[in-house]
């Protein structure tokens, strides 16, 4: 037959998943084989290759990264049985685990069900996992709790067939309030919680930013309604996602995502078409406002700090410092213990790619401190200069460029120095592979990319160094440097850091007082 | 200053990313990159009007090809397609180049709006050029000297324009009315026509005296003689019969006949004799030719080949007559002796060396010698060349055949071009227009959108419809090749590699990431550990490298390439980009980038 030429570009992907998503890994099990098309439609089911050929990496989908203790144990079980006792936490409060054999898929599926888990609608181009804020229903400065409503939009969202078959990911976070710990500008919905006076009457509802988004090309979100009321944001994020399926594009994959359409068409077309979208599902928008409003919930700090642990209810937070956001299934199996002996029965995952126990009372947090740290992981340095997140790097993934946890392991003991005493909840580092920014690099103090630095023959690792970036700006390119100066100019960037600072500011404010001009010049000219 | 790593140099195969250039890399870049257009003799832009082909819009490729070949009806119909032997999918692709012939027939077969005559470039000179021939050359010449503002008056020997194309080819392959609306496009613009007007040396002269410049485009007129007695009344000379089949003046004849050659002449020659002879429904009698080389060295292309089969002509080869038997002025058989071939140690096409004692004598009724032809150079009084005769007389200039011996239309087009602009350059005292390559940025917003997919590659070929055999018996003017059905187009179009657009990596920004070597649909693009420069700064070679720290640049291969553009829509850092090339002719006033 002769092969189409229809002259109307479309990507292979899309001609793919025309085809629909059913996929029988059964089926592939015997078969013992994946073709092309069914790689892709894998990812709806969670199921990515590795840089590994023959192996696979599968995600769990956590909404709103809260797990019963009974859950983590499954999770371990899993990882035990199918992925060499390795999982990883993600910076969307995932879990992943990698090594996975393609035999296997089936039965890791089956028994991750016993426990109400899956990996349906991992990735894929549908609506990813809602993230929350790590702190939501502890936080004192949080408006009300947003994780059950992170919980509630992953299950209405993924309930609607007519969204399965988005033009790419769509990410939704929330966050208990304007501080953004959930990151409500670099998602594709960022709703944030918010507390308003409406008509001489104290409200709670929603802010909601869109087209937000960092990948290999970065937005900032542009707010696009200033005020939902609770009952109203499901309704809200299904009329997006509508925007998003018609208005995506789907001729090119790299540029598709809802950031892109918000680039192009403006806010003030997505607003209208969601509005219309809302009012053809018959949904009231009267309650809905754009105009700016004031927030009357009171002041919020810059960024979430260890210190903000403490409940209002007397219990408080204690956090687990994963390195790299790697554990293993004897950890995991001892942390769902802990949560249950110390804590509420459940464990979180942080965006930071590590774990939080909640309900711990005071009396008990040095004994469970204790025991945390018999296990290998940390207990200190939270949201601070020590809390590194990498992503998985050349380690798995098959897109990296550079091999970000080596990166993570030269920088440690540069940080763990005394002379960073005063500054270690000042600076936050990310690590990112490659453009695609899966540990979101731009928007932190020091942020890596990963890429190789042509020489006079050959080429060698290096990184691209941003440093200043904030979670409503992004940070200023330093330079491009080999793996082996990074620990030099790591340092040189931190005495900077110390020299210029007043008061308790992070790096990214003391870079948006004196630019990125007085680094450069430490790193590059200076002796 | 630290950290500042030295680094392989960054190199792009265009002084520009965005403008009009004349560096020799950029004209490197392009005959490399475009083979087909830089085949063509006469530089057609073949992609750009594939494309536009390929987009429906015929009125568009039509006049690209009016611009660039002046004929594209005749071109289209009757092209020797050196492009098609340059195609890139000779090389990269099993199904054989794309048929840009046939190509060029579908603008001209269904472009719509009526051609208006090009405008001029320039104002009005007050120069007056006579130009000796109404042929290809002849028209193609007139049309750029009354573009330079030249006013041009041809003379022709024939009662019509058209010249070989008339007289010269068959009308089954090139009807008359396709000549004539390309002609007529050329003369309606206002030149001025002299018709049956025989110059010789004598009226030369005073054509060259009245005139500021004079062309002489007389094409090769006379037939290549052949060492044997031919003289009979039953034996013509391949030229004499065209041009009496083309006049209709043709004498009945029948029985067997004898095409000696095997060039175009030869072909055309048996073909119009098989219908004159009416041989084609297979009646008594029959027509072969008889070349001294293999059909692998016959001028004529597969297709025509294939009809020669079809129409019951039979081809002997290795074969080369050596004596002829007469009786009473009429030729009754050929003696020929068997060939074999080797090869010529000057390049080019074989020797013969005949076999001693392979002599035979075939019998015939009728014989065409179709062996070449050459210029009359008696328009020239002492003078033995064009060459010769125009270097020493200023005022004198040739193009076409006549100077450069019986080639085709095409490269008569392209010589006649040249030769207009030297013409100019004489009159004007300075070289007002030449030759600059266009290069066009297309920005990441078109993202590498060329229109063209993986699979348009694997296209099957189209066969081009032929009319029956019964039709070209009942009336020999039938077109045989009937042209392309408008549903045939896009899939004959698609094939085209679209060689214009060229992707680059910018290599500054490329951060070896290897995705575009992940998505390209095959080996395109490549880690190189060392690409070596000739003198000009063009990539010549490069060594691929198998490990990412050996690896040096990711190159694009522009042989490779199939213009999907899926590395630049993939590209993460925008490294990638795209641009067109366009060879153009400017006014040498236009300010470069």
């Amino acid at each position: 037959m002769q092969r189409k030429l229809t002259g109307i570009y479309r990507t292979e992907e899309e001609e793919i998943k025309e085809a629909g998503f059913v996929l029988d890994f059964d089926e592939i099990a015997r078969k013992g084989e994946i073709s092309k098309e069914e790689k892709l439609i894998a990812k709806w089911y969670g199921v990515y290759t590795s840089r590994q050929p023959g192996n696979f990496m599968a995600r769990v989908v956590i909404p709103g990264g809260i797990m019963t203790a009974q859950q983590a144990r499954c999770l371990a079980t899993t990882s035990y049985k199918y992925g060499q006792g390795i999982m990883n936490i993600t910076t969307r409060q995932a879990i992943q685990f990698h090594w996975l054999k393609m035999g296997h898929l089936a039965d890791m599926m089956r028994e991750l069900n016993t426990a109400h888990l899956t990996t349906f609608h991992g990735c894929g181009d549908v609506t990813r996992i809602v993230a929350a804020c790590p702190l939501a229903e502890t936080c004192a400065y949080a408006r009300f709790d947003v994780r059950k409503h992170a919980i509630a939009t992953q299950k209405y969202l993924g309930s609607f067939r007519d969204l399965d078959n988005l033009p790419r990911k769509f990410k939704i976070t929330y966050s208990g309030c304007d501080t953004g710990c959930g990151q409500p500008f670099i998602n594709c919905v960022g709703i944030v919680a918010q507390q308003v006076e409406i008509k001489g009457k104290t409200e709670f509802g929603f802010k909601v930013i869109i087209g937000g988004g960092l990948g290999w090309k970065q937005f900032i979100g542009k707010e696009l309604f200033s005020f939902v009321p609770q009952n109203q944001i499901l309704e809200v994020t299904r009329a997006i996602a509508l925007l998003y399926r018609d208005y995506g594009d789907r001729t090119n994959r790299i540029k598709s995502r809802l950031k892109f359409v918000v680039h192009r068409k403006g806010i003030d077309f997505c607003r209208d078409i969601v509005l219309t979208n809302l009012q053809a599902e018959g949904k009231q928008i009267d309650n809905i406002l754009h105009t700016p409003i004031r927030e009357t919930g009171g002041d919020v700090p810059y960024r979430i700090q260890e210190s903000m642990y403490a409940a209002t209810d007397g219990t408080t937070t204690v956090g687990i410092r994963v390195p790299k956001g790697e554990l293993t299934y004897r950890q995991m199996n001892i942390i769902a213990e802990l949560s249950e002996e110390f804590g509420n029965q459940h464990v979180y995952t942080t965006n930071r790619q590590n774990l939080e126990l909640k309900g711990v009372k005071p009396a008990d947090v040095l004994a469970l401190q204790k025991r945390i740290r018999d296990i290998g992981l940390y207990t200190d340095g939270f949201y601070g200069i020590q809390d590194i997140v990498p992503c998985v790097g050349t380690t798995y993934c098959p897109k990296a460029v550079s091999e970000t946890r080596t990166l993570h392991d030269i920088l440690q003991p540069l940080l763990q120095l005394e002379k960073y005493t005063t500054i270690r909840n000042a600076v936050l580092i990310n690590i990112s592979g490659c453009p695609n920014s899966c540990s979101q690099y731009s928007i932190f103090d020091i942020g890596f990319r990963g890429m190789r630095i042509r020489e006079e023959h050959g080429s060698v690792e290096g990184y691209e160094m941003r440093i200043g970036g904030s979670h409503t700006s992004f940070g200023k390119i330093l330079g491009e440097f080999k793996t082996t100066n990074i620990s030099e100019i790591t340092e040189t960037v931190l005495d900077t850091f110390v020299k210029l600072r007043t008061d308790s500011e992070t790096l990214a404010q003391t870079v948006q007082r004196k630019g990125v001009e007085p680094f450069k010049e430490a790193v590059l000219y200076a002796i | 200053m630290r950290y500042n790593y030295t680094k392989a140099k960054n190199f792009s195969e265009f002084t520009t990313r965005n403008g009009v250039v004349d560096n020799p890399l950029d004209f490197k870049t392009f005959a490399k990159d475009i083979p087909c257009q830089n085949a063509c003799p006469a530089k057609t832009n073949v992609p750009l009007y594939i494309e536009q082909i390929f987009q429906g819009n015929y009125d568009v490729a039509y006049r690209i090809n009016l611009e660039d070949n002046v004929f594209p009806g005749v071109l289209g119909r009757v092209c020797t397609r050196p492009c098609e032997s340059a195609c890139r999918h000779n090389w990269t692709n099993i199904q054989g180049p794309v048929q840009i012939c046939h190509l060029k027939r579908i603008s001209a077969d269904f472009f719509k709006t009526p051609i208006e005559p090009l405008t001029p470039w320039y104002e009005k000179t007050e120069k007056n050029i006579a130009i000796i021939g109404g042929g290809p050359a002849g028209l193609t010449a007139a049309r750029e000297l009354f573009r330079f503002g030249h006013s041009v008056t041809i003379f022709e020997r024939e009662p019509r324009l058209g010249g070989m194309m008339i007289h010269g080819i068959p009308r089954f392959r090139l009807p008359a009315e396709i000549i004539e609306a390309e002609i007529d496009i050329i003369i309606r613009s206002g030149i001025n026509i002299k018709l049956n007007s025989n110059i010789t040396y004598q009226t030369l002269q005073t054509i060259q005296s009245k005139y500021d410049a004079v062309l002489l485009t007389t094409g090769t007129s006379l037939a290549s003689h052949i060492d044997l007695d031919i003289d009979a009344n039953n034996c013509m000379y391949g030229n004499d019969f065209m041009y009496a089949f083309n006049t209709n003046t043709l004498a009945p004849l029948s029985g067997n006949v004898l095409v000696i050659g095997g060039g175009f002449t030869a072909v055309d020659c048996a073909r119009s004799c098989a219908r004159a002879a009416r041989k084609l429904m297979g009646e008594q009698g029959t027509v072969s030719i008889v070349y001294r080389r293999n059909q692998e060295n016959m001028a004529a292309n597969f297709e025509e080949l294939e009809e020669i089969v079809h129409e019951h002509i039979s081809i002997q080869t290795l074969c080369t007559p050596v004596g002829i038997v007469k009786e009473n002025n009429t030729i009754t058989g050929v003696t020929f002796v068997k060939n074999k071939l080797e090869v010529s140690p000057k390049g080019g096409k074989p020797n013969m060396k005949p076999i001693p004692g392979s002599e035979f004598t075939q019998a015939c009724d009728y014989v065409i010698v179709a062996i070449g032809q050459t210029q009359d150079y008696s328009i020239l009084g002492s003078y033995s060349s064009a060459d010769e005769a125009c270097t020493l007389q200023k005022k004198l200039f040739s193009a076409g055949d006549f100077r450069t011996g019986g080639k085709d239309v095409i490269t008569a087009v392209a010589d006649a071009k040249q030769t207009a602009q030297q013409i100019d350059e004489f009159l004007m005292g300075s070289k007002r227009r030449s030759v600059h390559i266009a290069v066009e940025m297309y920005e990441n917003e078109y993202d590498g959108k060329t229109g063209r997919t993986r699979d348009f590659d694997l296209q099957w070929l189209e066969t081009m419809p032929t009319a029956p055999i019964q039709q070209r018996a009942q009336n020999p003017d039938t077109e045989v090749e009937k042209g392309f059905e408008i549903q045939q187009h896009t899939s004959v179009s698609s094939r085209c590699y679209l060689c214009h657009y060229k992707f680059e990596i910018n290599h500054d920004k490329c951060i070896h990431c290897n995705w575009c070597i992940e998505v390209t649909p095959r080996k395109c693009i490549s880690r190189v550990s060392h690409v070596f420069f000739d003198e000009d700064g063009a990539p010549v070679d490069y060594v691929k490298s198998n490990t990412a720290a050996d690896g040096t640049y990711i190159h694009i291969d522009s042989n490779e390439c199939i213009r999907c553009g899926k590395c630049l829509r993939v590209c993460p850092t925008e490294a990638i980009s795209m641009v067109k090339i366009t060879k153009i002719e400017c006014s040498n006033n236009v300010k470069l980038a």
